[in-house]
This record gives structure tokens, C-alpha cells and sequence, in this order.
């Protein structure tokens, strides 16, 4: 495997006797003999990146034996031979020059999965994004009339020539990206972009509403591949709340909200409450206060809330936006109370019309949930609407200052619970005029300047830079350590075996667990590791757990996975 | 004064950022050299120390030159530079005929294995005879200090333990594989595994236990960091299958048994043998008396405590020792039938071996193995008595009597058995009253002797390095990339209310491989159980052996532990 340790060549001298090839390492005294791959890497290593060294040899060699070659000699180096361990900072990219971003996209096959809205901000993100940074995506046509054309704002790099596919696409990924920006919501071919070193990895995660139900997975899955260069983007607070509430490591994880696009509003909000009656045909939006309902719930349960609030509260006009109880992909035909209208954009026509709605509304109520849509809730807060948000995790950020929270509980399983009687007094209180009102109105009307498509892409080029500072504190210093071997030890007095490990060296038995967390951490990050023992020890019957709960012996970061020699 | 011409090894002179270099390349180290030197070497093969001295002293002052020559008498004593011994180089290419074994056995002198009379202990008697034989079929170079020719095919060479790793290049390209012998102190032998490029490892395992579990664990500690390609030879069914319960992979030990000198070990009129021994020891109730015989070192270890008790069990019998002295038994009072015999020559044990009616063998201690003397007895056509314990009977089969022993599940001080002195007596006077019996018996012993050759221990050796190529060339690389992430528990599970977190673990692996290419056919990331990854993980550095240990303790369950380990290696043989 390529090592994501770096290397630097010892001062050495290579030379041929007799039709065998030796690299001397003039440090160690050692004399290593290699081969015709190993000695044409090694008068490449110290000036070229491997995958440099793999497309210049791979002419000549068969691209296993030069892998296999760098592994030799990086396994030399591990050992003390030829090759030096460094901890150095890599080069710095010019402030003045745009990223040049690699955005590999498999967009057709998740569009059919994704609401309208999602597919729509990511296609505008992207725009945005083009100003400040070069995007390129790879293509790999057969032949080259199927070489693809550059797709609007992406350009699209044709890889021809790689035989019969070989090489997957995160090896061209190595290539001459400053960083790489995934997208895709279901963790295909993308994951393998994680194993690419130094390469800075931004992925960002939707909050569709479509994706609850695999929402956590996706997210904790990501925390785990990530190292501490890479970057998990997702697009409301309440998401990386919930993510460190499910006790994953949110470091590196930023809440980037996307821009949103305002129409001028009209200012006239009785005109849009009768379009909305007319529209719907539904009088009581224009007898009664208006609440904008921006729904993020798992459509069954979500349906009986509805119901169960709009009875609460049959003297308010509620208008549900949710993509999922109404319109195509709707899993059974909801019927809701009569003071209810849902609405969902699924087209153009139906995105057009929205604002209209949201003109109508007198207050926005959202719960601060993963499946809600948060470019929604700012949308239909633009037109200078206070809100409400139903939150376990306090006033979302994104509307401070323009409303106030109930508290409200729900799991993973989509059961929403938030006392009603508690969100009516509240709802009443928030349509009656009031300073606190005029000030939130005020507040609300400002977040259409706050969240811009050009803010968000600016946001995430930011979020590269942030993944350079630190990719350069990343190397992993490599100690020399007493080569652990497991094994098992007989034990006379008990007759019995149990597992435990030998270091080379000191020739001593040591400590199993601070063994296992130190192998674990040459090839995997902290957190995966910290994963690893967490597993034993919830299984109370394994011996080990034991051991690692009386010492609380996992590591929780870098530095405490030391060899205990 | 060094003693100059002297054979130069294999050198490359270099120079670097103006310092001069030798590389050599018979010792793959490299040495830094001052000018003076550089020119020393140059004339080093052909001229005396005189000559070189009067060639240089017009360029260099005498105390650079003397330095030099002090600086190459160290080099030497380090065994770099200059060939230490014969010039092995010439006489190796035109006589081998063999593949070339390196018998690595530090500690012991080559020679005393060419001079079996002075070698007493059972191990390094059956090792001598082992090796021997084994000149039959590969040429035999022995880790040492100097170059030399020892035998036909036999051969010290100037490669030391310390040597061994950096020369692990030459060595494979050199040796068709490396003989050696477990012993549980030595260290030099563990870090060697870690390196790919040997040639496998046959490492000859006598002492399956005792030394308070120093032996076993030593053994384990072996097995865990072998390569896939190394293995042990055990001298009998008994000790493999012993040691397969404390292993889960018992394909690592494999039984190599003794052999026995069916020319020299032969059965002979047996009154004359009787009379010789009484001639020579001076009593003639030899002669007229049935005998029982004891051919070992006098130890408590030896069961030579039993056999005195044996001796006053039964006045009616004469009991015969064997053996270099009668050690702390000299100054007891022994019973009157108990007569030392003397300490015999190698030629001189068939005759010893006739003069016995029955032998017995009653060795207590845990690296009983084999009884090389039990095998010699029944070649000369003497019925053997053994304990039942550890590997003897197995070499007995039904050619002599088992008595009964008590066995301990572990060892005490040296012990791990006791052959109970009432079975033994009663087994020998069954044997001696039974004329038939004996008879049947003998005739099986000698028999069944025949079957133990050392022609055939040779043979098997040769087969079983040949079998660890072929394991070598079965063994694959683990390029597999897997993650451990946390996960969202089911439904089902969080009713359950499984545990305080919130969430539960799995690995993912990759379908794509360190070397970027597609090893899987579809998903980027198949779901996996921790254990799973953990042992695919591991496995990228460490062993299967190892992962063997370690799985053994994640997972409680030992099949469900052997399962996830041979499942996970059937995914790294697959996707290789």
C-alpha cells in the first residue's frame, strides 16, 4: 500500500557489479540489493510524487511490480534502511491562484433520488463555485468519440489510453488537484477518493428529506474516512448537532447553509394570502393568521403530526411545504385537515409559484431536523417572516435573531415529539404585534443578503484553505518502534493460553490492547481506531474489554498511541 | 603488520562528496575509507605488507600508514573486507552439486557434528547422524566465522547470526533454504521471519514443554511470527499433535522422525554379548541371570531413581547401567543386583544393547521426544518397556510394552511425568516369563527398527523444504483498504436497548486496492463485522498466526473466532 508517510532518500550511492544492481545507504553502512524497477524509482524518489514515478515507469514496467517496488523500498525505510521518515510541511499554494478543484460526479444516477430542491441547489452551488475556483471532472471513454464535452461550468479531463481501466479514477485524482469536492450522497466510488494522501477532501452532504433514513450512516461512514486534511460540509447546524450527539468526532465537520435566490417581493401580503386561498382553494388563508409549516419529517409519522397540529390549532391557516406527502414519489395519498395546504416544488412551474406562499406567511415554524430544507425555511423567512424553530439543540444559528425555539424531541426513527399546547402559546404570542416581532422581521428580511450562492461557494473555497493548514500538520511521525508480534503465551500455573504480544528488541511481553491501537494506527485515523475498541468493549463477555475499560486504554487522539514498551 | 597479500571479498570502491568507500558486497556493508586505505586495497591481493609499505611511503607519512593497517586488522577481526579462510569461491562452483542448505545452529561446534564419539545428548547425536545423511541430498553450509571446506558437500561459511539479515538478498539467492534448531533462548532467530526475501525456514523443535512453559512459549512466540513458508519439524506424531492443541494451524509442524544405524544396531548371539560384559565387569551372574538394561545418562531427569527401585523390586533379575558415570548415584548404597556397566563408545552399543533381555526407557522429563536409545535397543532386537508418555510409545508401536506413567498437565521443576516402578516391574517379569512373547516381541522390534532410517529422515527434509516453496508461491499480499466507522443501530436493536452508545460499529472494505486498481466487482464499500476488519487490518503487516492470537481474544467464541479468520483470508487469497 502506499504508505501516506512521507520519505526522504538517506545520502546513499547506488552502483551495478556484475549485473546486479546495490544501493548503498552511507548512514546505516547497509548495502541493499534491488532491482532494474527499484533502482529506476529510487533515482526518482526524491524529486517526483509517486504517482509521477508510477505514469513515467509504467511505459516499461508492469504497473504492479513498480507498486510493489515503492512498498519494498518504503518497508526498507520503515526499518531504518535507505529511506528517512520526514515531518515536514509539503509546499504551500499561491493566495492568488484559483483551486483547481476535481468534482467527480455520478449525477445521474443519484438525481432520480434526490428532491428537485437538492438537485437544483447543487447545480447553482457548482455555478457559483466556478468563479473561484477551476473545476474539472474525469471521464474515461472507451474510445474517442465517446469522449465527453465539458458539462457548463466543469470542464471534463477524457482519460483515454489507461488500459482496459486499471487504474481507478482516484489514482488521476492524484494528479495535479489542489483539492477534490465530492457530492454524492450515497458513498459510491467516492469513498475511494479518501485513500488519495495529501489531496484535500470536501464532501458535502445534503439534508434531503429523501435521505433521512440513511442520513446518520452516510455521516458517521464520512467521519471515519476522513484524516484530519479532509472536510465534511453539511448544509445546516442542526445536522452537525445531531452528528456529535450521535458521539461522532465533529472537528472536522462545517456547516456550510446553501445561498438561496429571492424574488423582489411584492409587499403586498393580502394579495398573496388570497392567491394562496384561490390557489388551493381554501378560504381560511385569507380568514386567518398564516403559519408556514417547513416540514423535514418521515412522511408517515410527519403526516400524523400534521394532522395532530392542525387540529391543535384549527383557527390558524397552516401551509405544509414537504417533499415527500405530496407530488410524485408521495408514499400514500395524505389527506390532511381542512386549515392545511402542502405543497412541494417538484418542476420549474411549482418553483415559480413558492413565493407566492411564502409572501402569505406570518410565521415560519421548522423543526431543526436533518430532513428539513433549510434554503426553505430561509426562503420563506426572506420576506421578513419571523420563525419558530422546534429544536433539541437550541436556536439554529442560521436564524438567530429572527424568532425563537420550542424545545422538541425526536430519534432516529423519525418520531417527532414537541408539547403542543406549549408551540400554540407560543404561536399565538408570535402573530400578535410586538416589538420583539418588528425587530425579528426585520432580522428575517436580512437573510437574504446573509446567504448568498456566492457566500456558500466562498464559504467552501474557505474550507479548502482551512483542509491545506491542516494537511500540513498531518504527517504522521513515525517512530521506530519494537516490531509487536502477537501471539500466545502459555501460562503453567492455570495450564491455560491467553493472547498477548512480543516485542522484537526488547524481547518482552507487553501490553495486547496498546499493541493493537498502535498497529491499527499506522493504517487507520484515530477515530477509526477509537471505533475499534469501543465495539469490544460494549461486547462485555471479551476478555479484552475488560482490560481497556479498567484503563480506559483507547486513543482518543494521535499522540496517546504510544507503544508501551 | 597485517599479514598482506591477502583473498579480498567481493568489493565495489566508490567515492562520495569526496570520501572514499568500499562497499562490500560478501558482508552487504559498506566501509568509509581514508586515501591511504583506498591505496592499501588497491595492492592488498598481490603484495606483502613490506612492499605495500615502501610503495606508499613516498606519498604518505608512516603513522597514516601504520593507522591504516591498525584500521584493516580491525576490519578483519569484524570479518569485513578480506576473505577469512580458505577461498572458498573457486572450490564452491565446480563441486556443488546439491541444492545448498544453510544449517544455522549457533553455539556449537560444526566439527563435533563430524565426530558423532563425542557427542553424548540424544539431540545433537540424532542431529549428527540427521546431517550426515542429509550430504546425500543438498549441500550443507554451516553459519560460522571463516570459510571453509569441512567434508564432501560440507561447509563453513563466513556468514554469522548477525549477518544473516543484511545478506538476505545473497542468502536467497544462495540457499534453497535455512535448517536450524529451536532453542528457546536464542533471539536471533525471531527478527529473521520479518524478512520476505529468505528462503523458508526449518526449524527442528525437540522439547515440546518443560523449563516452567519457557519451551512452549518460545514455540508459540515462533509460530505466531513465522511466514507462511516457515515451519517446525517435530520427531514424532506425538509432538505435532501435541502442539496442534495449542495452535489452530497444526500444518506448521510436522513430524521428521529419527533414524537408526540398522548396520551398526543389529541383534547378535546374545550369550556372547552377556559373557563379554561379565568378562569385562566381572560378574558372572550376567551370564547366568536375566538382564535388564538402562542405557542413559545417570539423572534423576533419566528415571534413574525408578530404576534403582526397579533393581529392589527384583532380586531375581540382574540390572544393567549404561552411561558416561554413575553421577550423585555413585555414593548411595545400591542394591546388589544393580551393576554399572561403564560408559561405551559408539561402536561399542550394539554389543551393550544384545547383553539386555529387556530395556527399559523411563526418561521423566518434558523434552522427551523421540528416545533415539529406545529405537537402537529394538534395532538390536531387545524389547523395550516405556512409560506412557509424551512421543516414546508412539516409536514403540506394538513392538514392546507400554507401563503405565503418571502424566501432569504441567511440568514441576524439570518433570512431567512419573512412570509408575510396580507396572514397569510387573511388564518385565511378564516379558522375561514369557519365552513366546519375548520372542514375537523381538523379532517386532527389529522389524519395526527397520522401518526408521536416516536415509529417510534426509529425504523427508529435502521433501519438506520443497512442500514451503510451494506455500510460498501459495501465499498472496493483502492490499485491501477497509475503514471502521461507527453506524446508526437498527430499529430492532435500539428497542432493545442494547448497551449505553448510541451507536454500534462496523468496517467497510474498499473495492478499490492500495495499488488504485478495482479488486471487487461492484459496491465501493462492502459492510463488514469489526472483528472482520480488525483481522484484515492486521494482517496487512502481521501474520495469519498472529491475527490467530488476536482473535482469540476479540472474539470469545473460538469457532466463530477460527471462522471470521479463514473467511477473512479467503477475501485477501481471492482478491489477490
Amino acid at each position: 500500500m502506499l504508505s501516506h508517510t512521507r520519505y526522504r532518500l538517506k545520502q546513499h550511492h547506488k552502483f551495478e557489479q556484475d549485473d546486479q544492481k546495490y544501493v548503498a545507504d552511507l548512514e546505516t553502512g547497509d548495502i541493499v540489493e534491488i532491482n532494474d524497477i527499484e533502482w529506476e524509482i529510487l533515482s526518482r524518489y526524491e524529486s517526483q510524487t509517486h504517482h509521477q514515478i508510477v505514469e513515467e515507469l509504467k511505459k516499461d514496467y508492469k504497473l504492479t511490480a513498480i507498486f510493489d517496488g515503492i512498498e519494498r523500498l518504503e518497508r526498507l525505510g520503515k526499518q531504518g534502511s535507505l529511506l528517512h521518515p520526514v515531518v515536514e510541511a509539503v509546499e504551500q499554494i499561491d493566495p492568488d491562484r484559483k483551486l483547481k478543484l476535481l468534482v467527480p460526479f455520478h449525477f445521474t444516477k443519484e438525481k432520480s433520488a434526490l428532491g428537485y430542491v437538492t438537485n437544483l441547489n447543487r447545480y447553482q452551488s457548482l455555478t457559483h463555485l466556478a468563479e473561484f475556483a477551476d473545476l474539472e471532472t474525469l471521464a474515461f471513454p472507451e474510445a474517442e468519440k465517446e469522449e465527453v464535452q465539458d458539462l457548463d461550468e466543469v470542464r471534463v479531463r477524457n482519460i483515454s489510453g489507461a488500459k482496459s481501466g486499471t487504474l481507478m479514477s482516484p489514482w488521476y485524482a492524484m494528479d495535479g488537484y489542489d483539492g477534490i469536492l465530492l457530492l454524492s450522497q450515497f458513498l459510491t466510488d467516492d469513498l475511494s477518493y479518501y485513500r488519495i494522501p495529501d489531496v484535500p477532501i470536501v464532501h458535502c452532504i445534503e439534508g434531503d428529506q429523501r435521505l433521512q433514513h440513511i442520513l446518520l450512516r452516510t455521516l458517521l461512514t464520512l467521519c471515519a474516512f476522513q484524516s484530519s486534511k479532509d472536510t465534511l460540509v453539511v448544509k445546516a447546524s442542526w445536522m452537525k448537532a445531531w452528528l456529535a450527539e450521535s458521539g461522532a468526532s465533529v472537528e472536522n465537520v462545517r456547516v456550510i447553509p446553501d445561498g438561496i435566490d429571492i424574488v423582489e417581493s411584492t409587499g403586498d401580503k393580502a394579495l398573496a394570502k388570497q392567491h394562496t386561498a384561490a390557489i388551493f382553494e381554501k378560504p381560511i388563508f385569507v380568514e386567518k393568521p398564516t403559519i408556514g409549516l417547513i416540514s423535514g419529517f418521515e412522511p408517515n409519522r410527519g403526516a400524523a403530526w400534521i394532522s395532530e397540529f392542525a387540529r391543535t390549532n384549527p383557527h390558524l391557516a397552516i401551509f405544509v411545504y414537504d417533499a415527500m406527502l405530496v407530488g410524485a414519489g408521495s408514499p400514500s395519498p395524505y389527506h390532511p385537515p381542512e386549515n392545511v395546504a402542502i405543497f412541494n416544488i417538484d418542476d420549474e412551474e411549482t418553483r415559480a409559484i413558492l413565493p407566492v406562499f411564502f409572501q402569505a406567511l406570518d410565521l415560519v415554524c421548522f423543526p431543526a431536523m436533518p430532513g428539513t430544507p433549510l434554503p426553505i425555511v430561509l426562503e420563506a423567512m426572506a420576506f421578513g417572516t419571523p420563525c419558530i424553530a422546534m429544536t433539541k439543540y437550541g436556536m439554529p444559528p442560521e436564524v438567530i435573531g429572527a424568532g425563537v425555539a420550542v424545545e422538541a424531541e425526536w430519534d432516529n426513527f423519525g418520531n417527532f415529539r414537541t408539547p403542543m399546547v406549549k408551540l400554540s402559546e407560543t404561536i399565538n404570542k408570535w402573530l400578535q404585534p410586538s416589538d420583539t416581532r418588528t425587530q425579528c422581521q426585520g432580522f428575517a428580511k436580512e437573510i437574504a443578503q446573509r446567504y448568498t450562492r456566492k457566500n456558500a461557494a466562498q464559504a467552501l473555497i474557505q474550507v479548502f484553505e482551512e483542509g491545506f493548514q491542516r494537511r500540513i500538520n498531518d504527517f504522521r511521525t513515525e517512530r521506530t518502534l519494537f516490531a509487536p508480534i502477537f501471539c500466545r503465551r502459555y501460562e503453567p500455573d492455570t495450564g491455560t493460553l491467553r493472547s498477548s504480544v512480543y516485542r522484537l528488541g526488547t524481547n518482552r511481553y507487553d501490553q495486547f490492547e496498546n499493541a493493537l491501537a498502535e498497529v491499527l494506527a499506522d493504517a487507520h485515523t484515530p477515530a477509526e481506531v477509537e471505533s475499534v475498541f469501543k465495539h469490544f468493549q460494549r461486547k462485555h463477555s471479551t476478555p479484552i474489554c475488560d482490560t481497556i475499560r479498567a484503563g480506559n486504554r483507547f486513543p482518543d487522539n494521535k499522540k496517546s498511541v504510544t507503544g508501551g514498551t | 603488520m597485517i599479514g598482506f597479500p591477502k583473498i579480498l571479498h567481493q568489493l565495489h570502491l566508490f567515492e562520495e562528496e569526496g570520501v572514499p568507500y568500499a562497499a562490500d558486497l560478501d558482508k552487504a556493508r559498506v566501509v568509509e575509507l581514508s586515501a591511504v586505505m583506498l591505496d592499501i586495497l588497491k595492492l592488498a591481493e598481490t603484495q606483502t605488507d613490506d612492499v605495500i609499505v615502501e610503495t606508499l611511503s613516498a606519498s604518505y607519512k608512516e603513522e597514516d600508514i601504520s593507522g591504516a593497517f591498525e584500521r584493516f586488522a580491525e576490519l578483519e577481526r569484524e570479518g569485513l573486507l578480506f576473505n577469512r579462510g580458505e577461498d572458498l569461491e573457486r572450490s564452491l562452483a565446480t563441486e556443488s552439486k546439491w541444492r545448498k542448505l544453510l544449517v544455522a545452529i549457533p553455539g556449537i561446534n560444526v566439527d563435533s557434528f563430524f565426530d558423532i564419539e563425542t557427542l553424548s545428548a540424544g539431540t545433537n547425536m540424532a542431529l549428527a547422524h540427521m546431517i550426515t545423511h542429509l550430504t546425500k541430498y543438498a549441500d550443507l553450509h554451516f553459519t560460522g566465522s571463516r570459510n571453509r571446506k569441512i567434508t564432501d558437500g560440507v561447509y563453513e561459511v563466513d556468514i554469522g547470526i548477525g549477518d544473516l539479515v543484511r545478506l538476505r538478498s545473497k542468502i536467497a539467492e544462495t540457499y534453497y533454504g535455512i535448517l536450524t534448531l529451536h532453542q528457546e533462548h536464542d533471539r536471533w532467530l525471531l527478527p529473521l521471519y520479518r524478512h520476505p526475501e529468505f528462503p523458508p525456514i526449518l526449524v527442528q523443535n525437540h522439547a515440546p514443554r518443560g523449563h516452567g512453559g519457557q519451551a512452549i512459549n518460545s514455540m508459540l512466540r515462533h509460530y505466531a511470527a513465522m511466514r507462511d513458508w516457515d515451519g517446525f519439524t517435530a520427531p514424532s506424531d506425538y509432538v505435532r499433535d501435541f502442539y496442534s492443541e495449542y495452535v489452530w494451524d497444526p500444518s506448521f509442524f510436522n513430524t521428521l522422525r529419527n533414524g537408526v544405524d540398522a548396520t551398526l544396531f543389529k541383534p547378535m548371539e546374545k550369550m556372547v554379548a552377556k559373557k563379554e560384559i561379565a568378562a569385562e565387569v566381572g560378574d558372572d551372574r550376567i551370564e547366568s541371570v536375566p538382564t535388564v538394561g538402562y542405557l542413559s545418562r545417570v539423572q534423576s531427569e533419566k528415571g534413574a531413581s525408578v530404576y534403582v527401585k526397579l533393581a529392589e523390586l527384583n532380586p531375581h533379575l540382574i540390572f544393567l547401567i549404561a552411561g558416561p558415570n554413575m553421577g550423585r548415584y555413585a555414593s548411595r548404597k545400591l542394591p546388589d543386583n544393580l551393576v554399572y556397566i561403564g560408559f561405551h563408545p559408539r561402536e561399542r552399543l550394539p554389543l551393550i544393547y544384545n547383553a539386555f533381555d529387556v530395556y527399559c526407557f523411563m526418561s521423566m522429563s518434558g523434552e522427551e521426544t523421540f528416545g533415539l536409545t529406545v529405537l537402537e535397543a529394538m534395532a538390536c532386537g531387545v524389547p523395550p518397556i516405556v512409560p506412557n508418555f509424551d512421543g516414546v510409545p508412539s516409536v514403540v508401536g506394538d513392538a514392546g510394552l507400554v507401563a503405565n506413567a503418571e502424566n501432569f498437565d504441567h511440568d514441576i521443576a524439570t518433570f512431567v511425568s512419573y512412570p509408575c516402578p510396580v507396572d514397569f516391574s510387573e511388564k518385565i517379569n511378564t516379558l522375561l516369563n514369557n519365552a513366546d512373547m519375548w520372542q514375537v516381541l523381538s523379532e517386532k522390534a527389529r522389524q519395526r527398527a527397520a522401518l526408521f532410517t536416516w536415509d529417510k529422515t534426509a529425504r523427508r527434509i529435502v521433501r519438506l523444504f520443497e512442500e514451503l516453496h510451494q506455500k510460498k508461491k501459495l501465499a498472496n499480499p493483502n492490499r485491501l483498504l477497509n475503514v471502521f466507522t461507527p453506524t446508526q443501530p437498527s430499529e430492532d436493536n435500539a428497542r432493545r436497548g442494547e448497551g449505553t452508545s448510541p451507536l454500534q460499529y462496523m468496517s467497510l472494505v474498499l473495492s478499490m486496492n492500495a495499488h488504485y486498481e478495482r479488486c471487487l466487482m461492484r459496491d465501493a464499500a462492502y459492510p463488514l463485522s469489526v472483528e472482520d476488519g480488525v483481522a484484515l487490518s492486521i494482517l496487512k503487516n502481521h501474520t495469519t498466526r498472529e491475527v490467530e492470537a488476536l482473535l482469540a481474544a476479540l472474539i470469545p467464541d473460538e469457532t466463530q473466532a477460527r471462522t471470521t479468520l479463514k473467511r477473512v483470508r479467503g477475501l485477501i487469497d481471492g482478491t489477490a
